[in-house]
């Protein structure tokens, strides 16, 4: 307590001190605070959280930049990551204090100069021999707190380092990589606790959202998202999940899925956590009846102790690999005149949800893609889908001949979804959200012959086929009051990277073509581009530096599409890899 | 154009399968025959954690996949490099670790792939590789306790807790029993060898696993279990071929490979080698 308390001392003087030397300026020797997290979607002279912002908005304030300037934004310098391994780069910077923080495939993560590009240090986690991740060796980015930057890595580990140094504090097991366990995402961190999902819904692991000392790495509490599976509080089991056996047959709960692969969103307001989960497992729905919770939902927990406050869930009895992973944006909803605490999400169903945020009620869902086959519509009153019974893949162990192929149904969207991990962002100036979706469904059906580890098995069959012949990707602005898309960008391959929106009327993308991008917010009108050399996967950020307005992106072609994407796949298959950090920045005058 | 012995045939078969993709044109990164032998090692991957056919005992790779192994390279004369992998989420995700791209972290590519399945439509499938020299038929079997589970038809299976590798075959096909008659008496492991743990224990009545697996984990206790090889009604393959695998330009290797494998099976080798582990040999059927 001492400590804590001495080092809010020493972290509030050097502010007051950088205040007075640089304006508003957060830097200070002390390192960002849980106090700046909190703050940080307003803070323009850093981006401390991945989201910018704990609510996950990626929304600046800055307007320096806007559809007039943009066009003045020119590259200040590039930093390449090197080594022979590139791969997908999805990170997100992190900037604080002149220094962006990024993480690289391979789990690799830099500090560079933000103003020259000049490395200050760089760890190269090391990998343990033969682990097997289900999908491409990405890392979506770090968390800062005081001294320390934070990521997790391919093994399933999470690493602290000093933030000036880059030598290695800490190094906890977050799970077990050899039973197929992974992570991805960028950690996040409410008040001095560090708090991670996992990976590995590919291989029968239950979805686990974790808390620990952000000081000590030491564990706080566990709380499985599959219900009947026990939590932890200070090292003593604490509630279980639901109620055992309420929508699972038998001990599958037990492996049942729900990966919370993509990490969580934090709102300072209502004090929850929100985390997507993922598919649940075995595959086949058949073969466990029930609505499998919490499986593709998102839950609302309490940082404090674990707890969940509510569930939404939004495939129940999932039979299509919709998993429910993506973020949960915290937004007020202006409707009639009143203020609504909402939250939206896209989800890889096809549809946007605008969900009551203090109470898990379901306000609006729409379609944000052109073409939904599993569902007719969203319910409003129930909050359950009307599924369309006969597109559902069927069940298994139906006198298939050996080398038939089972039967056969089209989907839409595909199980890469209409949206996959890459963050959308809302602009509380344009009330509208910007949503990276794809245009694709998949042929799906039993598998009659194929093996696993050595052994016959029966898997899925899936053919990825996009449904337009001239664009896959689709950037959408949704009015989040009425579910209509108010304006759309084209984009040939899919789009695969995060959005960020301003208060000067833009918004940022990057495409598979290699392209940063920027629109006019609130008529999609594109205002500027630029060529990075390789697929643009990451999310951009934008911040003010010397009282200049910056923009940085990481490029670097990859993720599942080339590994999953079908004939998908051969589109993209002649974009080349990368590796690298652009800087931009709007010159003064 | 060599000497079409009954050998040649059997180990060829897959080969020219994918005869018109090698020609394609693709840079020949494998290493044949030649580099083999000039290298005086060959490279051979196993799955890791998968008794009795490749696992660690004290530390020491072992198993019937590894002696197996050792032996196709006395034959050609050169060292064994046998590397454990850690299985995909499908074959086919092994065999491109294994044999064909290599893995994303680096480390070498393996010539040759042990426990492949052999099987026509799966390589026309995977056409990067080569499946060839098919050394065992694999398939299901019950393991019981007699006093508990009295009969091994599937169809009359009593209400008592069954042990299964959780997503496999098994798996699904206990799952979709009957309407889903055994459900919840399922005990859902992580392998085939902790479902046996279950059965040895008591706490499961019957194993339902590939029969290999479930001889080597009875061991000494295969007395008081039978062991019964099912057929699985409804469900796709409950027997299938295991062979190796390599790329799809190495074809000269797997002639010489498939000739030591059918020499091993003819002169009883193999199945000398499945016995030293508990489990029995059953020779794949001649003609595919």
């Amino acid at each position: 307590m001492k400590r804590l308390v001495s080092k809010r001392l020493v972290s509030t003087f050097a502010l007051a001190v950088a205040m007075t030397a640089a304006g508003m300026t957060a830097a200070s020797a002390g390192g960002p605070t849980s106090e700046d997290l909190l703050k940080s979607a307003t803070t323009t002279d850093s981006v401390l959280t991945y989201g910018m912002g704990p609510q996950a908005q990626r929304f600046s304030p800055l307007t320096d930049l806007n559809p007039d300037t943009v066009k003045k934004l020119v590259p200040v310098w590039s930093f390449s990551f090197g080594g022979e391994k590139q791969r997908g780069q999805e990170a997100q910077p992190i900037i604080y204090d002149g220094t962006i923080y990024v993480t690289g495939s391979y789990s690799r993560l830099y500090a560079v100069d933000a103003r020259t590009g000049h490395k200050k240090w760089q760890y190269d986690h090391r990998l343990p021999d033969g682990i097997m991740p289900c999908c491409d060796v990405v890392n979506r980015g770090a968390a800062i707190l005081g001294d320390k930057i934070y990521f997790a890595t391919l093994d399933a580990r999470l690493v602290a380092l000093n933030r000036e140094t880059g030598k290695v504090i800490w190094n906890k097991k977050l799970a077990e990589y050899k039973e197929g366990a992974s992570n991805t995402a960028a950690p996040m961190i409410v008040d001095g606790k560090i708090i991670t999902g996992n990976s590995g819904g590919e291989f029968g692991v239950v979805g686990m959202v974790e808390a620990r000392d952000a000081e000590t790495g030491e564990l706080i509490w566990q709380r499985p998202t599959v219900e009947g599976n026990m939590g932890t509080l200070k090292g003593k089991d604490s509630t279980v999940t639901g109620t055992l056996n309420a929508s699972w047959p038998g001990d599958l709960y037990k492996t049942g899925g729900g990966a919370t692969w993509l990490g969580g969103t934090y709102d300072p307001e209502t004090k929850s956590l929100f985390f997507g989960t993922g598919n649940p497992a075995p595959w086949n729905s058949h073969l466990r009846p029930g609505d499998n919770l919490y499986t593709a939902s998102t839950l609302a927990i309490n940082p404090d102790n674990g707890e969940i406050k509510w569930h939404y869930q939004t495939t129940p009895h999932d039979g299509w690999d919709f998993d429910g992973v993506n973020e949960f944006v915290s937004f007020d909803l202006k409707k009639d005149g009143k203020i609504i605490k909402a939250g939206g999400k896209a989800d890889r169903n096809g549809f946007f949800y605008v969900i009551d945020r203090t109470t898990g009620k379901l306000i609006n869902a729409s379609p944000f893609v052109s073409k939904i086959t599993w569902a007719k519509e969203i319910d409003l009153k129930t909050g359950r889908p009307v599924y369309n019974d006969d597109n559902r893949p069927g069940a298994p162990a139906e006198g298939e001949a050996h080398g038939a192929k089972g039967k056969s149904v089209f989907a839409a969207p595909a199980f890469l979804g209409a949206k996959n991990w890459m963050p959308m962002a809302y602009n509380p100036q344009t009330d509208l959200f910007y949503v990276p979706a794809n245009e694709w469904g998949m042929d799906i059906w039993n598998e009659a012959i194929t093996y696993k580890k050595g052994a016959a098995y029966l898997g899925a069959g899936f053919t990825i086929k996009p449904l337009y012949d001239d664009y896959i990707g689709a950037l959408r602005a949704i009015d989040p009051k009425t579910g209509k898309i108010v304006w759309e960008y084209k984009n040939p391959a899919p789009l695969w990277g995060g959005v960020l929106t301003t208060a000067g009327n833009l918004v940022f993308t990057g495409t598979p073509e290699g392209f940063l991008k920027a629109f006019e917010a609130k008529t999609g009108k594109e205002v500027w581009k630029f060529q990075t050399g390789s697929g643009v996967v990451g999310s951009p950020v934008t911040w003010t530096m010397d009282g200049e307005q910056y923009v940085a992106v990481v490029s670097g072609w990859g993720g599942a599409v080339p590994l999953w994407g079908g004939d998908v796949a051969k589109l993209v298959k002649d974009i080349n890899q990368g590796g690298s950090l652009w800087v931009f920045k709007l010159p003064k005058a | 154009m060599p000497v079409l012995t009954r050998r040649r045939l059997l180990s060829g078969l897959a080969v020219a399968a994918a005869a018109p993709l090698a020609l394609a044109g693709r840079p020949s990164l494998a290493r044949p025959l030649d580099d083999v032998a000039a290298r005086g090692r060959l490279r051979v991957a196993v799955y890791r954690d998968f008794p009795p056919f490749s696992f660690r005992k004290d530390g020491v790779l072992t198993g019937i996949d590894v002696d197996v192994a050792d032996l196709i390279a006395k034959k050609l004369g050169v060292r064994l490099d046998c590397a454990d992998q850690m299985a995909g989420e499908t074959v086919s995700d092994d065999l491109r670790v294994a044999v064909w791209r290599g893995s994303l972290f680096g480390g070498e590519i393996a010539d040759i792939m042990m426990h492949a399945p052999y099987d026509k439509e799966y390589g026309l499938r995977n056409p990067e590789a080569v499946l060839f020299a098919p050394y065992h038929q694999e398939g299901f079997a019950l393991a019981r306790n007699p006093a508990r589970v009295p009969s091994a038809m599937l169809a009359t299976l009593p209400d008592e807790p069954i042990a299964v590798e959780r997503d496999s075959v098994p798996d699904f096909f206990l799952l979709g029993l009957q309407g889903g008659r055994l459900r919840n008496r399922l005990i859902h492991c992580r392998t085939p060898e902790a479902a046996m743990e279950k059965l040895l224990s008591g706490e499961a009545s019957a194993v339902l696993a590939p029969q290999s697996q479930i001889e080597a984990a009875l061991g000494p206790r295969a007395a008081e279990f039978p062991v019964t090889s099912v057929i699985l009604p409804g469900m796709m393959a409950s027997r299938w071929n295991i062979g190796l695998a390599t790329k799809e330009n190495a074809r000269d290797l797997a002639y010489a490979v498939g000739d030591a494998i059918t020499a091993m099976i003819e002169d009883g080798t193999m199945a000398a080698i499945f016995r030293r582990y508990g489990a029995t040999h059953t020779p794949p059927p001649l003609v595919d």
